[in-house]
């Protein structure tokens, strides 16, 4: 049977073969393929290809691009000329993952590799179509040299001015068929030509080895005493962001995620940089700690008290585990070029994230106690991962995994650490529980009103001072201050003087300074000294026998009544509600005034609020003297005729006054009568604003819900709308 | 995981647990470069800076150094940030430096092109440079070495000055310790200082400052200019140099409002300096006068604002501050230090005191109850008033002569704020007064009579809250002060500290009205001394007068 296809091949290869196919590109299985067909589609189709290349190092690639070289088939041999002996490994590779295949006549690319990896790999231009006498390159003229110069790394295009008329080296080489037109304007450099000038090779440089990594070599036991107390310290954290916002939730912005307001104030209260802040939010996010509810407030969530119960490995762990799978890049938060891009909020997937993250790791993993130098690191990078598709982030995202792996533990002082190879081994981490400080079950009281943790407190203990005292400074140790306000609100969360003092005396390894002792003493005397409640009316009488009576009385029951006082009762019900009820039971109570004065008298009942009369539709206003000799002025001036102006003097003033409100029905008759009559009349007209003018005006027509008419105050003909018109009456 | 006393916490503080063996060791290692914040009983607090770095840095210590020493005393692992803020920090510093250039006079000249290029474009410090000589050099006007050095301070590239001091006029100063020996603080003092060229050295009350300027004199073997708070602590000062040193009565001049002598060593007062004649101050010449080697700030604290501006001008002098309470209500610290210099050396009061080199205090508070009447006086006091209300109430005068019968046998100072009060207690216990308009002669008198015994009991106001020197008194009651000034509280209790002939502990009453501000404003006052460790025990005033303590 002919062997060509690459379906042919994979019909033709073991399970062992296959197995290491699958394990190398796993989206060949997901889901599983139905034949050996389909799956060879899949394998050649574009994506999954694409897939495969980016898995390749900067060496394989090479070799890849050698080979997308060659014709098909092409023979192992000729890969390693254009290349280097090494490349038979890399090739090996190229078969198991399925980039290259075997047929009979020779190794093959699966179709679509070609467009996959751009139709000139390496920069080379096509195959010539006839045959060169390359040795002639050699003799090639200084100009032509220029010009072999500028193409032979590529990109093998060139452009000229007019292929008709080109230069003396360019038509020198056209002659040799050393370059070949492509259209008017642009030659290309024919592939051989180029190899030829690249001295046989493809590549100027090849990178068979992995670049060492250099960096500062650490010590073991530094490494891991750094990674603990990085592991101690993201504990912390998440749990003192939890409590935080247990108390005082944030909100979640509109568009999703947190504030920048909210992200500063608690980066003031971890005491740590924005984006560490965002980290740690977007840890506790991940591990499920927190959750958004309906009202968009951000609240810990009952995860968070499971996950306090645990142990520090284990709490450690749901954290650690799940940033490693995350396609959420926390490094985005707060980066000048996307201000907008908010913690927890929906933008910040990245889908290279998890895999970049995996390859530091991985890298790190291999450089056991070195403390990689960042530029030596990118380089490692970029021969691990040549940078060919999704590339914007890669460098940054591998700058934020060195940095979050540093906060999370997984390295200490910057290399590998002992927690970090238990967990991405998948180990067991009990030795964080071990080396974790021991946790102190007292502290230092000083007479300066200060208490010190000598180290992590437990649990209940760091709680109950939380409470009572203020958090000067944390770390290793934590430094509390108590002052009047902390002690209030201890008091105010229903701890009494003497359980705060009982508590401390029991909590502090040393005696218990005087002056806190009278702090205490003090704040705890005065705590609820003054009462405050709601009470809606009081009933006061010096006589305490009648004020005993009202409280026994079991008809008044329905009064609520409380006695705060042998001469004062409060009441739920309002004063007249009050009245009426003690009157209905007999009783003969009277009002009391604001200021202690009895309100006797008959009462007439006044309404409280202040009154607000209904507005007057349609009035005209009567004008101010302003407006009124503005009339006049007007009428003296826009009148015509002598008689008219002496008539109108003596109208205006009194039709200014009083005039008529018309309906609308009485004031479109009106105004018809008057078109008709071609009479001046005076009208009331609300303006913009509501505020009602008096013009006289010469009606002229009706058009469209206006009226046309010439206004006697402007000359002018303008219009004037129906419904604004307040009054109409003859002048 | 080590058991060491230090833990460093993130926020850049160090916790010293000084009850671990390696406490002292532990203590001496750090001190070049934190600085101590608060030193109560158990665990000393200080504090990473980056003035500290710096001038760790200036005194040669470098940043592997800080980080071995944190690493190896610490008891917990160090968070990685800090040591790389530290080797950060400590790399700014002295990539700038001030030189003297025999072509061009003062220039700052740079290593790394970037760093000048910078500062130069600095607004504050643009119009404080000269003509640019090449790419690495500018010159700077002479006259505004202090002012640069404080700007490029602020802008966190600090300048390592190597254009030296002024040796001043060379004046022949050696200590003569014939029946008294220079303590092993006071030469690390005057060493520190000497070393560093300019500074402040912070020394609890009554630990001997004044020789820690006669040791610095002795050092600079210049002429010296003196500035001290009043007249009477520049005699003290006199008596001292002379008692102390090689220097006679004719080398040692007196400028005061009395008199005005400029001698080789010129001791002035901060008053007569800041006196203003036709609208400018008219003896600030003085700092011209001679060609001083040396000039010293006695209570540095106390430094009055035009004092601060001429200082600015004298940086090629070397300048020594000298203060036992270093803390500002107005939080001016930082200015002293950066222009009189850094701290150069600072010592917990305890510390001192264990060495016996002060005596121990007990610091008490006596609460007494208002009565009703005063209750209500207090209540309806307008606000501005209410602290004098209630620090002056006729209850406090019963407590004041019980506690001074009851130490009848001591020398006791009674001190406070209001003079009417006083005069008041004066009468009462029939004491002498010394006020602000007591002729300095007859001050003299009184304290002389004081210091020999004949007169057992003094009422102070706030003129001898600095600098007067009564080696047995060991009483100090106090009825009011300045509202909350911590400083005013710690030199009160330092008018006591001086060791006692026999031995005996001193004892510091302040008597404070219960559920007035003056409560409050107590605790603010008693923070400075809480810190340094004194523990207050408050009593009340029942207890004063049934004799129960």
């Amino acid at each position: 049977m002919e062997m060509r296809s690459f379906s042919d091949y994979l019909r033709s290869v073991d399970d062992a073969a296959l197995l290491n196919l699958f394990t190398a590109r796993p989206d060949l299985v997901t889901p599983v393929p139905p034949d050996i067909a389909s799956l060879a589609v899949r394998a050649c189709s574009a994506p999954s290809l694409a897939r495969a290349i980016d898995s390749l190092n900067q060496w394989q690639f090479q070799v890849l691009e050698a080979s997308a070289s060659l014709n098909e088939p092409f023979l192992e041999k000729s890969v390693v000329t254009l290349t280097d002996k090494e490349a038979k490994g890399a090739l090996e590779h190229l078969v198991t993952i399925g980039l290259v295949y075997p047929s009979e006549d020779g190794l093959r690319l699966p179709t679509q590799l070609r467009d996959v990896i751009g139709i000139e790999p390496a920069g080379l231009g096509p195959a010539s179509m006839v045959k060169l006498k390359l040795s002639e390159l050699d003799d090639a003229p200084a100009d032509a040299k220029k010009v072999l110069d500028r193409l032979v790394w590529g990109p093998p295009r060139g452009s000229v001015g007019d292929i008709k008329n080109p230069g003396p080296g360019v038509t020198w080489l056209l002659d040799k068929k050393f370059l070949v037109p492509l259209d008017q304007r642009t030659v290309i450099l024919p592939r051989e030509v180029a190899i030829a000038l690249r001295g046989g090779k493809i590549h100027k440089e090849r990178f068979i080895k992995q670049p060492t990594l250099s960096g500062a070599k650490r010590d073991e036991r530094q490494i891991n005493l750094a990674a603990i107390a990085n592991v101690s310290t993201v504990l912390r954290w998440v749990e003192e962001l939890l409590n935080f916002w247990a108390d005082e939730p944030a909100d979640a912005l509109r568009a999703g995620g947190l504030g920048v307001r909210d992200l500063k104030i608690i980066s003031t209260h971890l005491g740590v940089d924005e984006s560490c802040t965002a980290f740690v939010a977007e840890l506790a996010y991940l591990a499920s700690l927190i959750s958004i509810d309906a009202d968009d407030r951000i609240l810990p969530s009952n995860k968070f008290d499971i996950w306090l119960m645990q142990t520090p490995a284990d709490r450690w762990q749901m954290l650690a585990s799940q940033w490693l799978i995350t396609s959420r890049v926390s490094g985005l938060v707060g980066r000048v070029e996307a201000k907008n891009v908010a913690a927890l909020g929906p933008e910040l997937d990245r889908v290279n994230a998890a895999r970049v993250r995996g390859l530091t790791l991985q890298l790190l993993g291999e450089n056991q106690g070195t403390a990689p130098e960042w530029n030596s690191f990118k380089e490692v990078l970029s021969w691990r991962a040549p940078v060919r598709r999704n590339s914007s982030l890669q460098e940054e995202l591998a700058e934020w995994t060195l940095r979050e792996a540093e906060w999370l533990g997984i390295t200490g002082q910057g290399a590998m650490s002992k927690f970090g190879k238990q967990f991405l081994g998948g180990d067991d981490l009990s030795s964080i529980n071990e080396d974790l400080p021991k946790t102190v079950d007292h502290i230092l009281i000083q007479s300066d009103n200060t208490a010190i943790a000598p180290g992590p407190l437990e649990h209940e203990i760091s709680q109950a001072l939380a409470m009572m005292a203020e958090i000067e400074s944390r770390g290793g140790a934590t430094v509390y201050r108590f002052t009047e306000s902390t002690i209030r609100r201890a008091l105010d969360h229903g701890k009494t003087g003497d359980e705060i003092k009982t508590f401390l005396v029991k909590t502090s390894k040393t005696p218990m300074p005087q002056p806190l002792e009278y702090l205490i003493a003090d704040v705890a005397k005065k705590h609820g000294k003054l009462r405050v409640g709601n009470t809606s009316s009081f009933i006061r009488c010096e006589d305490t026998a009648l004020i005993s009576q009202i409280m026994n009385d079991k008809k008044l029951e329905i009064l609520g009544l409380r006695r705060i006082a042998p001469e004062v009762v409060i009441c739920d019900l309002d004063a007249t509600d009050a009245m009426r009820v003690l009157r209905e039971c007999g009783y003969l109570p009277a009002g009391e005034s604001a200021n202690g004065m009895i309100l006797t008298g008959p009462k007439s009942n006044r309404a409280l609020t202040k009154p607000r009369p209904p507005r007057v539709i349609g009035e005209v206003e009567i004008p101010d003297k302003d407006s009124l000799t503005n009339a006049i002025r007007t009428l003296r001036t826009g009148e015509k005729s002598t008689y008219r102006q002496t008539r109108l003097r003596q109208v205006a003033s009194e039709a200014l006054g009083q005039l008529p409100r018309t309906t609308a029905n009485e004031t479109m008759e009106i105004l018809n009568q008057f078109i008709i009559d071609e009479k001046t009349l005076s009208i009331g007209y609300a303006d913009n604003n509501g505020g009602v003018t008096h013009r006289i005006i010469d009606p002229i027509r009706i058009s469209a819900g206006a009226l046309i008419a010439k206004d006697h105050a402007t000359g002018e003909v303008q219009s004037f709308r129906i419904p604004r018109i307040t009054g109409v009456a003859p002048l | 995981m080590t058991d060491g006393p230090l833990i460093v916490q993130s926020d850049k503080t160090l916790l010293l647990d000084i009850d671990h063996p390696m406490s002292t060791e532990c203590r001496r290692a750090i001190a070049p470069f934190a600085e101590l914040e608060r030193a109560p009983e158990h665990i000393h607090t200080y504090r990473l800076t980056s003035l500290g770095l710096w001038n760790a840095r200036a005194a040669g210590h470098d940043a592997e150094q800080v980080i071995d020493t944190l690493i190896k005393y610490s008891r917990y692992a160090v968070p990685h940030s800090i040591l790389i803020d530290v080797a950060e920090t400590m790399s700014r510093y002295g990539r700038l430096r001030l030189e003297m250039d025999p072509v061009h006079g003062l220039i700052l000249i740079t290593t790394d092109t970037a760093v000048l290029e910078e500062v130069i474009r600095a607004k504050k410090i643009a119009p404080l440079l000269g003509a640019r000589i090449d790419a690495e050099t500018i010159t700077v006007l002479p006259s505004q070495r202090g002012q640069i050095k404080q700007s490029l301070l602020r802008l966190g590239w600090p300048a390592e000055d190597f254009a030296g001091y002024v040796d001043g006029q060379a004046h022949e100063i050696s200590l003569v310790q014939k029946d008294w020996k220079i303590r092993p603080y006071q030469e690390l003092a005057a060493e520190g200082f000497f070393h560093g060229g300019s500074g402040v050295v912070v020394l609890p009350c009554g630990a001997g400052k004044t020789i820690v300027g006669a040791a610095a004199m002795a050092h600079v073997k210049a002429t010296t200019l003196i500035l001290v708070t009043n007249t009477i602590a520049a005699r003290q000062w006199r008596e001292e140099l002379l008692k102390r040193t090689t220097l006679n009565e004719d080398e040692i001049g007196e400028y005061s409002g009395a008199k005005k002598e400029i001698r080789p060593v010129t001791i002035a007062t901060y008053q007569v300096m800041t006196k203003k004649k036709n609208g400018v101050y008219a003896h600030l010449d003085l700092f011209d006068s001679y060609d001083w080697g040396l000039i010293i700030y006695d209570e540095v604290h106390l430094l009055p604002a035009p004092i601060f501006r001429f200082t600015a001008d004298i940086q090629s002098r070397r300048r020594l501050g000298l203060t036992a309470t270093l803390v500002r209500e107005d939080g001016m610290e930082g200015e002293v230090f950066s222009l009189i210099g850094p701290k150069r050396f600072d010592v917990p009061w305890k510390e001192i005191e264990a060495q016996g080199y002060i005596a121990p205090a007990e610091c008490i508070e006596v609460r007494v109850n208002l009565t009703e009447t005063e209750r209500l006086a207090y209540a309806t006091a307008e606000p501005e008033n209410r602290y004098r209300n209630c620090a002056t109430t006729r209850t406090k005068r019963d407590v004041v002569e019980a506690l001074v019968e009851k130490h009848a046998d001591d020398q006791v100072l009674v001190i406070g704020q209001y003079i009417d009060q006083l005069d008041e207690l004066s009468e009462v216990l029939g004491a002498p007064l010394i006020k602000g308009e007591t002729p300095i002669k007859e001050r003299e008198i009184l304290f002389n009579q004081f210091r020999t015994g004949e007169i057992k009991c003094l009422v102070v106001s706030k003129v001898a809250n600095f600098s007067i020197d009564l080696p047995d008194a060991t009483i100090a009651i106090q009825v009011s002060g300045a509202f909350g000034s911590r400083q005013e509280e710690a030199q009160r209790l330092g008018r006591i500290l001086r060791p006692k002939s026999d031995g005996r502990g001193a004892k510091f009453y302040s008597v404070i009205s219960r559920d007035t501000i003056d409560q409050d404003f107590a605790q603010n006052r008693q923070r400075f001394l809480a810190e340094q460790g004194y523990s207050y025990k408050i009593i009340d005033a029942d207890d004063v007068f049934q004799g129960k303590i």
